[in-house]
């Protein structure tokens, strides 16, 4: 009886002791939170309102002086090493960079297709007692041995010059093939076969979304390294189709040797919408 | 007191988190990109850049440290430029653009290659993707010495349609050092 009521109002007591902790727990965690957004709202407006200036001209080397009377030293130090690193980025975009090593030299050729830079590859140089490699990153099917044994020891320049020939032309002919699965992936029959080289593609498409009873079969060998457009083309049509794919065949043969893949299946899109 | 509002407020503190970020970089970048210190009062300050130490904003590196990592640097860029030829004279850039992924930088760069001299604009484009960072040059503008070539012409401007910046470097050094060749061999039977 009264031992029981007892301990139900105990309990009961401590059940809303617990649940008023909570509360305040949150209305605590939330005016913690208010405060942090306000905060950093203001922050984000002075930075805003800085920037504004900047972009006005209001700054300019007067905000750098501003914090002392002249620059400090360490602000000017600074400036030159971020403008340093700046330009050695510049030299990334030049295709060859690099960096001196206690040993030699660590280069770093960067490859690009037209405007879009891609991959880039180290070539680790000791150069005592004589010019060797230490380490690379260049693939394995790119003739890097028969190219150093070449060059290497005579002209690390047209080394460097020679191996970015081929990694710019193994990485442009790559490119386009993925370009074009990526791009004309509804025009392609099946998959685009190529080799870790791409050097050699063979793969199936139609010029139309529309028409895909014939497709033709295209096979292009790049027998350059050094380029990446295909020395030898053939475009079969399968047999049965009418004779003015026939003809396309023979068009393409010619096309894709003169064209890089890609930009020759945009052209297909709009010789289409001429023909309609 | 329900778990939204709380929500609420940790996206917006994250979001303004980023927002700060993004404006600091960038009024640093206006910053960097709008200075210039002339070589005496860079010298001059090295040579006085001792005592001080402020820590600075990247975290504690002392004197020596960034002294020692300048000096490296301008070794590594003096051989760059002796290495290839291409020695930049002029470098400034300009930052259009700042948001989480994207960078776009406008670039003036001006130089020579042996004893050709250039001079480019171009606008860089920097793509944060998961695994690297992706750079696209468009808008790209050449004027190179010796143009009136009309081969020269015609591989500057095919360059700058398809903002090929990489082949332009990697022609201009072979050309360059043919030219000067020429140039040679013209004085010595003069």
């Amino acid at each position: 009886g009264v031992i029981a009521f007892l301990a139900r109002l105990e309990a009961q007591a401590r059940e809303a002791a617990v649940k008023q902790e909570e509360l305040e727990r949150q209305e605590e965690k939330l005016t913690r939170l208010k405060r942090r957004v306000e905060e950093l709202r203001l922050q984000r407006d002075e930075l805003r309102a800085k920037v504004d200036l900047q972009e006005k001209g209001q700054h300019g080397k007067e905000g750098v002086v501003s914090e002392s009377a002249q620059s400090s030293a360490q602000a000017v130090v600074e400036w030159k090493i971020k403008s340093i690193k700046a330009m050695l980025q510049i030299f990334y975009l030049t295709g060859v960079s690099g960096k001196l090593t206690k040993r030699g030299v660590c280069f770093c050729i960067s490859t690009a297709y037209e405007g879009t830079y891609l991959d880039s590859y180290h070539v680790d140089l000791l150069t005592k007692p004589e010019v060797q490699i230490h380490r690379h990153s260049i693939p394995i099917f790119i003739p890097l041995e028969q190219i150093a044994n070449k060059y290497l020891q005579t002209d690390i320049r047209r080394f460097l010059a020679v191996l970015s020939e081929h990694l710019n032309a193994y990485v442009g002919r790559r490119y386009q093939a993925e370009q074009l699965q990526e791009h004309f992936s509804e025009l392609m029959e099946g998959p685009l076969q190529k080799n870790s080289l791409c050097n050699l593609l063979v793969f199936n498409y139609n010029v139309s979304r529309k028409s895909k009873a014939f497709p033709l079969n295209a096979r292009l060998l790049y027998g350059d390294l050094c380029r990446s457009l295909p020395t030898e083309v053939t475009v079969t049509c399968t047999p049965g189709a009418p004779a003015a794919l026939a003809e396309l065949a023979t068009a393409h043969s010619d096309l894709f040797r003169r064209v890089a893949l890609h930009k020759a299946f945009r052209s297909f899109g709009t010789a289409e919408e001429s023909m309609e | 007191m329900d778990n939204n509002t709380f929500q609420d407020y940790e996206n917006e503190i994250r979001s303004l988190e980023e927002e700060i970020q993004l404006l600091t970089e960038m009024y640093e970048d206006r910053q960097q990109e709008s200075t210039f210190f002339s070589d005496e009062e860079i010298l001059m300050a090295r040579r006085s850049f001792q005592g001080e130490f402020h820590g600075g904003s990247k975290g504690l590196e002392s004197p020596s440290d960034l002294k020692a990592q300048l000096e490296s640097l301008e070794t590594d860029l003096s051989f760059l430029m002796k290495f290839t030829g291409i020695q930049f004279t002029n470098h400034s850039k300009k930052t259009v653009e700042r948001t989480r992924n994207r960078t776009v930088r406008k670039h003036r760069l001006s130089g020579n290659c042996h004893s050709l001299s250039f001079q480019l604009e171009f606008q860089l484009l920097e793509v944060q993707n998961k695994e690297n960072v992706s750079a696209v040059i468009t808008d790209l503008s050449i004027i190179l010495e010796s143009g009136e070539d009309s081969d020269v012409s015609k591989f500057v401007s095919s360059t700058e349609e398809h903002g090929n910046l990489l082949t332009f470097f990697r022609s201009l050094s072979s050309y360059a050092e043919w030219y000067e060749h020429r140039r040679c061999t013209f004085l010595h039977f003069k």
